[in-house]
C-alpha cells in the first residue's frame, strides 16, 4: 500500500480531509498553506529590511504564535511525506515534468524556471490577496460552508482555466 | 499549545499531507495543468473528496460542540481579483502553494523556482497590503455561511454539501476512471498527446 505509485483519489481524498481533526482540535484553526510564504518570507526579508516588520500584517505573520509555525512546520511536513512516499514507490521524477515541452512548446529548462518563478509570484500574490488559497479556501472554506471562500475557488478555476487555454499549449 | 509542539503537530500532519498529495498524483504539473485544459479529472476529484470528508468531519465536531468554526469573512472583491490571479498562477506554476512543496519533495527542480517566486510573491504583497487595504482589495465583510443563509445548522448543511459532492463524485468517475487520467508514468502524461521528445532535462537524475 505505501509503496504503491498511485492511490485512488477518493482516497487520497478521504486521508486529506481528515487532517481537518488534528487542525481543528489540537490547533484551533483550519487546513492552510500560503499564511506560511508570508511569515518565512517576512523572516527573509526583515534580515535585509527590518522596517518590514512595522508592517502589522506582516509582524502578524512572523510572530512566534502556535498557529504561524504549524503552518510553516505543515508545508515542510508537505515536502518530507512526499519524498518519503516518492522513496517507497520509486516513482522518481525528472528535473522538470515531460508536459511542460508541450505546455511552454520550449525544450529550455531556463524558460521553464522563469515561468515557475512567475507562476510563484502570481501564486502567492493572489492567494494574499484573496487571503486563502486551494487549502484555505478550497480544502476548509468549502468544507465549512463559507460563501466568500466559494467565490475565490469559483474565481480560482475561472482564472487557471483561462491561463492554461489561452498561455499554455496543450499538454 | 507551546509553539514547540504546535511544530511538532504541523511536522507530523505535513508528513501525512505530503504522503496523500504523492500517492494521489495531484501534485503533478500534468494533473494539475491538465485539469485547467479538462481533459484530467484526478485534481477535482481529489480536491471534492477532500472538502466532503472535511465536511462530515466539522459537521460532528461542531455538531456536538467539540470545537468552532473558522469561516473566512466574505470579502467578494478581493476573493474574485485574489481568486483569479491565484489561479493564473496555479497553471503557470503548475502547483499550488502547498503542492509546490510536495513537488520539491518528489525531485521537481523547477519547484524551487516556484518556490522563491511565491515567497516574492508574498513579500510584494506585504509591502502593498496597507495600500491595498485602503482600496476596494481592502475591504472586509461577514463571516457569511450557507447554512446561515438558508436557516440550517451548520452540520445539516454541511451533510447536504457531502451528498452531493459524492454524487457529483459518482457521475465523474462512470464518465473518466481515475486509473485512465494517470498515464504510465502517473504524471498525467497521457498517450492522447503527441509523443514526448527525449531531451537532456528529463534524462538528468532529480537529485
Amino acid at each position: 500500500m505505501l509503496a504503491r505509485q498511485a492511490w485512488s483519489p477518493y482516497l487520497a481524498g478521504v486521508v486529506i480531509g481528515l487532517l481537518q481533526i488534528p487542525a481543528f482540535l489540537l490547533i484551533e484553526t483550519a487546513l492552510g498553506a500560503s499564511s506560511s510564504y508570508v511569515t518565512i518570507g517576512g523572516m527573509f526579508a526583515s534580515w535585509i529590511d527590518p522596517s518590514i516588520l512595522k508592517i502589522e500584517y506582516v509582524a502578524r505573520h512572523v510572530a512566534a504564535t502556535g498557529k504561524n509555525w504549524w503552518q510553516v512546520a505543515l508545508v515542510i511536513g508537505i515536502a518530507i511525506g512526499s519524498f518519503v512516499s516518492m522513496k517507497l514507490s520509486g516513482a522518481k521524477r525528472a528535473a522538470i515534468s515531460p508536459i511542460w515541452q508541450r505546455a511552454l512548446g520550449s525544450t529550455s529548462p531556463a524558460k521553464r524556471y522563469a515561468v515557475a518563478f512567475i507562476g510563484g509570484f502570481v501564486l502567492l500574490l493572489g492567494a494574499r490577496i484573496a487571503d486563502g488559497c486551494t487549502s484555505g479556501h478550497g480544502l476548509s472554506g468549502m468544507a465549512q460552508l463559507a460563501v466568500g471562500s466559494t467565490v475565490a475557488v469559483a474565481a480560482m478555476f475561472a482564472g487557471g482555466i483561462a491561463t492554461a487555454m489561452l498561455l499554455l499549449r496543450r499538454i | 499549545m507551546s509553539v514547540t509542539l504546535a511544530i511538532a503537530v504541523g511536522i507530523a500532519m505535513g508528513i501525512v499531507f505530503g504522503f496523500a498529495l504523492e500517492k494521489s498524483r495531484v501534485f503533478e504539473p500534468g494533473i494539475i495543468v491538465g485539469q485547467m485544459q479538462l481533459r484530467n479529472f484526478i485534481m477535482l476529484k481529489v480536491f471534492l473528496t477532500a472538502v466532503a470528508t472535511g465536511a462530515v468531519v466539522l459537521a460532528v465536531l461542531n455538531g456536538f460542540g467539540y470545537v468552532k468554526l473558522q469561516p473566512k469573512a466574505a470579502a467578494y472583491a478581493a476573493d474574485i481579483v485574489g481568486g483569479l490571479l491565484l489561479g493564473a498562477g496555479i497553471s503557470l506554476a503548475g502547483a499550488c502553494p502547498g503542492t509546490t512543496l510536495a513537488q520539491i519533495g518528489a525531485g521537481y527542480r523547477d519547484a524551487f523556482f516556484t518556490l522563491v517566486g511565491g515567497l516574492f510573491g508574498a513579500v510584494a504583497y506585504s509591502y502593498a497590503q496597507p495600500a491595498l487595504a485602503k482600496t476596494f482589495l481592502g475591504q472586509s465583510g461577514p463571516k457569511l455561511i450557507f447554512s446561515n443563509v438558508f436557516g440550517v445548522p451548520y452540520w445539516a448543511g454541511a451533510l447536504v454539501l457531502a451528498a452531493v459532492i459524492v454524487v457529483i463524485l459518482v457521475g465523474l468517475e462512470a464518465w473518466s476512471p481515475w486509473r485512465g487520467e494517470m498515464g504510465k508514468d502517473v504524471d498525467g502524461d497521457l498517450p492522447a498527446s503527441p509523443p514526448a521528445r527525449k531531451t537532456s532535462t528529463h534524462a538528468q537524475p532529480a537529485e
